[in-house]
Order: C-alpha cells, then sequence, then structure tokens
C-alpha cells in the first residue's frame, strides 16, 4: 500500500516539477556561488549603507576596516550591487582628476 | 549670489547639510550646485551602461537627478558624515538611475518569461568532452546527476528558478524583485538561504564544494560548453 502512495506522489510530484537538465558549466557556475557562500552575508541594504565610505577607503588606498571583506564578498556574488559600485567609483574617480 | 552662500566645490559636508536644510535663496543655490554634481556624476558613472551621447543617457540623468534631490532633502537626516557629502549624494543618485534602467529594460518581460530558460538552456545533452576519457565522462554524469537532484530536493521550483536566472543568464536582481513584488534585499536574502541550504546538504552527502567546481569547470567541459554526445 505504502508503496502504491509513494509511486503515487512520485508521479504527482513529477508532473509538477519538470526534471532538471542542468549542463556542466552551468553546475559549475552554480558550485561558485555555493562555495562562495557563508554563514553570514552583508545583504544589499548593509552594502548599499556603506558603500559611499568603501569607495572613498578604496581610492585611498585603505582596505583595514573589518567590515571591507563583508562588502567585496558581496560585490563579487551581487551583479546589481557590483554594478552601483562601479558606476560610483567612476564618478569618483573623474570628479578627483 | 547671496553673501554667505558657499560655492559647491568649497563646501564641506557641515556647509552642504546646512544650506539644504535652510530656506530661500540659500537653499536654492545648494540644490541648484548639488543638481549640477549630481547630473555630471550620473554622466560619467553611467556612460559604461549607456552611451554617453544618447538622448536616453540625458533623459535617465536628468530624471535620476531630480528624484534624487527630492530623496536626499527628505533623508538629510540619515547622512552620518562617514563619507563626503556629494559621495553619499552620487550614491543615491545612482542608486535611482540604475534602478530604472534595469526597470526599462526588462519592463516588458513578465516574471514568468524572466524566469523561464532560454530556449536551449538545460536541454544541452550532459554529456562532457569525450577526450575527457571514459572514466572521467562517468564521473561527470554521475555527478551531475547527484547535484541535480540535491537542487531538486532542497530548493522550490522558483527558488531553483530565480537562482538560475540571475546566476546563469544575467537577470537583474532589481528587476526581477519588481517582478515579484519584494525588494531586491529580501530576494538577495531568499538567495542567501538557498545557497546555505545548499552548502550544507552538500556537506551533509560529503561532496566538497571545490571538487564539484573543479569537476566542470571550464577546462574540464570543453570551454564550458558542452559537447554533443555523438548520434545523440
Amino acid at each position: 500500500m505504502s508503496s502504491f502512495m509513494d509511486r503515487l506522489r512520485y508521479w504527482i510530484s513529477a508532473g509538477r516539477r519538470p526534471s532538471l537538465a542542468l549542463s556542466p558549466s552551468a553546475v559549475a557556475i552554480m558550485s561558485q556561488q555555493i562555495a562562495s557562500t557563508q554563514e553570514v552575508e552583508y545583504s544589499c541594504d548593509d552594502v548599499y549603507r556603506l558603500l559611499d565610505q568603501f569607495a572613498e577607503a578604496v581610492l585611498r588606498g585603505e582596505d583595514a576596516a573589518p567590515w571591507v571583506p563583508l562588502i567585496r564578498a558581496h560585490l563579487e556574488r551581487c551583479p546589481d550591487c557590483r554594478a552601483e559600485f562601479d558606476a560610483l567609483m567612476r564618478s569618483l574617480r573623474v570628479a578627483e582628476t | 549670489m547671496e553673501r554667505g552662500i558657499v560655492p559647491s566645490r568649497s563646501r564641506d559636508n557641515h556647509e552642504w547639510l546646512a544650506a539644504l536644510a535652510s530656506s530661500g535663496e540659500t537653499q536654492e543655490a545648494a540644490l541648484a550646485d548639488l543638481r549640477a554634481v549630481l547630473v555630471s556624476g550620473l554622466q560619467r558613472g553611467l556612460a559604461a551602461w549607456i552611451d554617453p551621447h544618447s538622448p536616453q543617457l540625458e533623459t535617465l540623468v536628468e530624471e535620476a537627478s531630480q528624484e534624487a534631490l527630492v530623496r536626499i532633502l527628505g533623508r538629510l537626516d540619515t547622512f552620518e558624515g562617514r563619507s563626503r557629502f556629494t559621495t553619499w549624494a552620487y550614491k543615491v543618485a545612482i542608486r535611482i538611475a540604475l534602478t530604472q534602467l534595469r526597470r526599462k529594460q526588462w519592463k516588458e518581460l513578465s516574471l514568468e518569461q524572466m524566469l523561464e530558460p532560454r530556449t536551449g538552456e538545460g536541454g544541452e545533452p550532459s554529456v562532457i568532452d569525450p577526450q575527457a576519457g571514459p572514466e572521467a565522462i562517468v564521473e561527470q554524469q554521475d555527478l551531475l546527476a547527484r547535484i541535480s537532484r540535491i537542487l531538486e530536493e532542497e530548493l522550490t521550483q522558483r527558488q531553483l528558478a530565480v537562482m538560475t536566472a540571475v546566476a546563469l543568464r544575467g537577470v537583474p536582481m532589481e528587476a526581477l524583485a519588481q517582478k515579484m513584488g519584494i525588494e531586491r534585499n529580501a530576494l538577495y536574502k531568499m538567495m542567501h538561504d538557498a545557497r546555505l541550504k545548499l552548502k550544507r546538504r552538500l556537506a551533509r552527502e560529503g561532496l566538497k564544494v571545490e571538487d564539484v567546481m573543479a569537476t566542470f569547470e571550464a577546462r574540464n567541459t570543453a570551454g564550458g560548453r558542452v559537447v554533443r554526445r555523438e548520434g545523440a
């Protein structure tokens, strides 16, 4: 009886969830993201709060603040925050010259 | 110029805050200066995303700088003085501009369209470069099946679709979050939870992420491309 129910559950769930067909390159990318995952990570809001201070620190060549690695790690993972950081640096670098 | 109004280049943080929080000509002059600062900053900052000579850039810069001025005026008390005031203002304006840009670029697509795999994506034959050798191919196929099973078991369909859309297809989280009716921050946290869950499951299964990566690294997979199985 239980095996019948198991089979039934399997077929129902199989109908709802098509089987994955990930390519090796897709698995590599996903694995890279999993490998860099930390228990504690800065969120987008955390990074945004410090982004101006971080950008100025980068321009001064300073790297000592304890939150710097957390921001760098987030920027590696989050393309949206990375784009904002890059744009901010462009604004500042040209403004400096 | 009204007596006592400080030109933008010589304003320090305190002077910016005082002028913007004041009224009348002093505030108007500071707003005009700040607007000019934001416009030139956005033009430089956004050059990597939009053609610097395009009318789209001009429109975006105009709209974003106006919105930024309103936001900055409303949030002066949140400036903590840990950077130059203009750097903080650039940050606010850039967030507004890039958010607008991403949403415009993706507005034609529904959430389901953003999440659905591209034609052929995931449907590639899961066979590695035959030159890797038969043992390596079997190992890679087994691992691929194992990882796929773990992903299926640990993540909801929606979580998996979101992760692959962002990681594999470069869908901006901002555009995705908007269509999902949540903040980008909440979407990031959702993805973090999913990655943590996967990391813990891989550890429980005795799989080292580094080994998985090494097995599927570009050099082992014909430059990241899947090689079609002969006769498939």
